[in-house]
């Protein structure tokens, strides 16, 4: 009998469980809902700014049958406003937002503070976590992959122009981000997270094309997960939005245990044609959202049926799907075994 | 049309679709020098570049960062023949006013969906990015938009379309205009479940559809 934690674990070190474990993450992956909110007594936008009530709400959702782990924070701004780009926090719905672009050019990099662990928001991550430590149930930390914290300190267009006609400059803030996101990852893992998630929406094959992820997406990303590694006990995750179809050689260059992905992509290619990864995916967002029980039940046994290894959302949820959803999913891979 | 004047409106696609954007800018200069018809230049020239770099796009040959680049090409090149520009061949346009729902500040397929409807011919309204519903409705009723477009990129902020349809059916102008949603997690079953007029997978597809649909409701009118 596995507790949540070793199921995890041996799962990303691709060794045979009883059945699949089902977590969303946390981070761009959002997990966090209103109902939870409600019953926790514990509401966005305050919990982005406060340990106890990150902790209650993540902590909530797990003992009220929803997603098997712990996971904070439940944004993708805290590296970029700890590098000093300013953020509107959100609503009780809406996630926290970058509302401005410190740099104007690529070069100006060189005037953006490094993280301070601690000190504002990612101090109450790692207070979070430390908070949430336990033998049992696997904590997730977070961050945000190297191009969308770039693109969330300079405005995105200018950065997708810079790949081509700044190559050396880009790559130079590339290791700078890449820098502090190691810095912070390590704080994460220290302070008592068990697996490393990082989530890259705005990297993705389909926006830069196999060439350019290739040389901008996968060296650091791969750099991170290299320098992490021993420090993520039970494994690390990334997780690529969008069409995958492009890029599926290059997703076997990743260095992480799982690839986890958007629901437009198709398990049963990426199976195909990523050999060396631990499959995590990839029930719609959309659907856990919008539709009833039975069918979510049904997305997820699917997703089961076509050979995840790890069942999850394709994406951050919205807050507004009930907890129902999420618990019939979660049901869903408990099952999945008997059958 | 001369030999050099095709010649040059040749040149100036691929000019923009090479990225080349000094001789863009040279191409341009000589246009206008020859006095060729500046109209011409930029839908026959430009944005028939702009167009073959779209198709580049939805074929997988190019990707954001050529279409940015592109489009920047594309824009030097306009920057020399738009002051030649005679006046009356601007008039009439269509207008289209674009923005990111409230709650999502990625603007880049939105950024792009501009781009391809002013080449298609629109005078674009941009509200930019995080934009509450109300103001989509108020800004269209403002120009007299034909179009309004809608984008978002997550799933937790796309019901913000369903309300600015809404929202244009109380203020009675839901007919006047055409609706066209797009974004990461839009779909065309979500597009027709909220009553949007279209939804296309990517920029330039959406912008001939904008094209299509405004025609349509002006025969309908």
């Amino acid at each position: 009998m596995f507790t949540t934690k070793q199921r995890l674990r041996e799962t990303l070190k691709g060794n045979k469980v009883d059945r699949p474990p089902c977590i969303c993450p946390g981070g761009m992956m959002n997990m966090i809902i209103e109902d939870i909110m409600d019953i926790t007594s514990s509401d966005w936008p305050e919990a982005h700014m406060n340990a106890k009530l990150m902790v209650n709400l993540t902590k909530g959702l797990y003992e009220n049958g929803g997603f098997e782990n712990f996971g904070v924070p439940f944004c993708m701004t805290i590296e970029a406003e700890a590098m000093g780009a300013p953020v509107f926090l959100g609503t009780k719905n809406t996630e926290p937002r970058v509302t401005d672009y410190p740099m104007n050019s690529i070069d100006e990099w060189k005037k953006l503070k490094n993280i301070d662990v601690t000190e504002g928001r990612a101090k109450v991550v790692l207070d979070a976590i430390q908070l949430l430590k336990n033998e049992d149930v696997p904590v997730i930390a977070n961050l945000t992959g190297p191009i969308s914290l770039a693109t969330s300190l300079i405005e995105p267009t200018i950065y997708y122009k810079a790949l081509r006609k700044k190559p050396k400059e880009v790559h130079e803030f590339m290791e700078f981000i890449t820098k502090n996101l190691i810095a912070f990852g390590k704080a994460q893992l220290k302070a008592g997270a068990d697996v490393l998630a990082i989530s890259d929406p705005s990297g993705t094959g389909e926006i830069l094309g196999p060439k350019m992820f290739k040389e901008f997406a996968i060296p650091y990303l791969n750099k991170i997960v290299d320098e992490l590694n021993d420090f993520a006990k039970s494994g690390t995750i990334i997780h690529i939005c969008g069409r995958l179809k492009g890029i599926y050689k290059e997703l076997n260059d990743l260095h992480s245990d799982a690839i986890s992905f958007d629901s437009i992509t198709s398990i049963k290619q990426v199976i195909e044609h990523v050999d060396n990864k631990v499959i995590m995916g990839n029930v719609s967002t959309f659907a856990l959202e919008k539709n009833t029980p039975t069918s979510v039940i049904e997305s997820a046994k699917n997703c089961i049926r076509q050979g995840v290894n790890i069942l999850s959302p394709a994406c951050g949820i919205g807050t507004k799907t009930s907890l129902e959803n999420i618990q019939q999913m979660v049901l869903a891979a408990k099952e999945s075994f008997q059958s | 049309m001369t030999i050099l004047q095709k010649e040059l409106l040749h040149e100036l696609s691929n000019s923009v679709v090479e990225m080349d954007d000094e001789r863009t800018t040279e191409l341009a200069e000589q246009y206008v020098e020859n006095k060729f018809d500046v109209y011409e230049g930029i839908a026959n020239g430009l944005a028939h570049g702009m167009d073959r770099a779209g198709k580049l796009y939805e074929e997988e040959e190019y990707y954001i960062p050529e279409l940015l680049m592109c489009s920047d090409v594309m824009y030097a090149g306009l920057d020399v023949l738009k002051p030649h520009l005679d006046y009356a061949s601007t008039a009439n346009k269509h207008k289209a006013v674009v923005g990111v729902v409230e709650g999502d500040t990625h603007d880049i397929g939105k950024n792009l969906f501009k781009i391809m409807l002013e080449t298609t011919g629109f005078e674009v309204i941009d509200l930019g990015r995080d934009v509450p519903p109300i103001d989509f409705v108020n800004k269209a009723k403002e120009v007299g938009a034909s179009v309004i477009g809608l984008s978002t990129l997550m799933t937790t902020t796309m019901d913000n379309m369903a309300v600015v349809i809404e929202l244009l059916k109380k203020e009675n102008i839901r007919d006047d205009v055409v609706v066209l949603v797009g974004g990461g997690p839009i779909s065309q079953s979500y597009a027709d479940k909220i009553g949007a007029d279209g939804y296309a997978p990517e920029a330039s597809a959406a912008a001939r559809l904008a094209k299509e649909l405004v025609k349509e409701l002006k025969k309908s009118a």
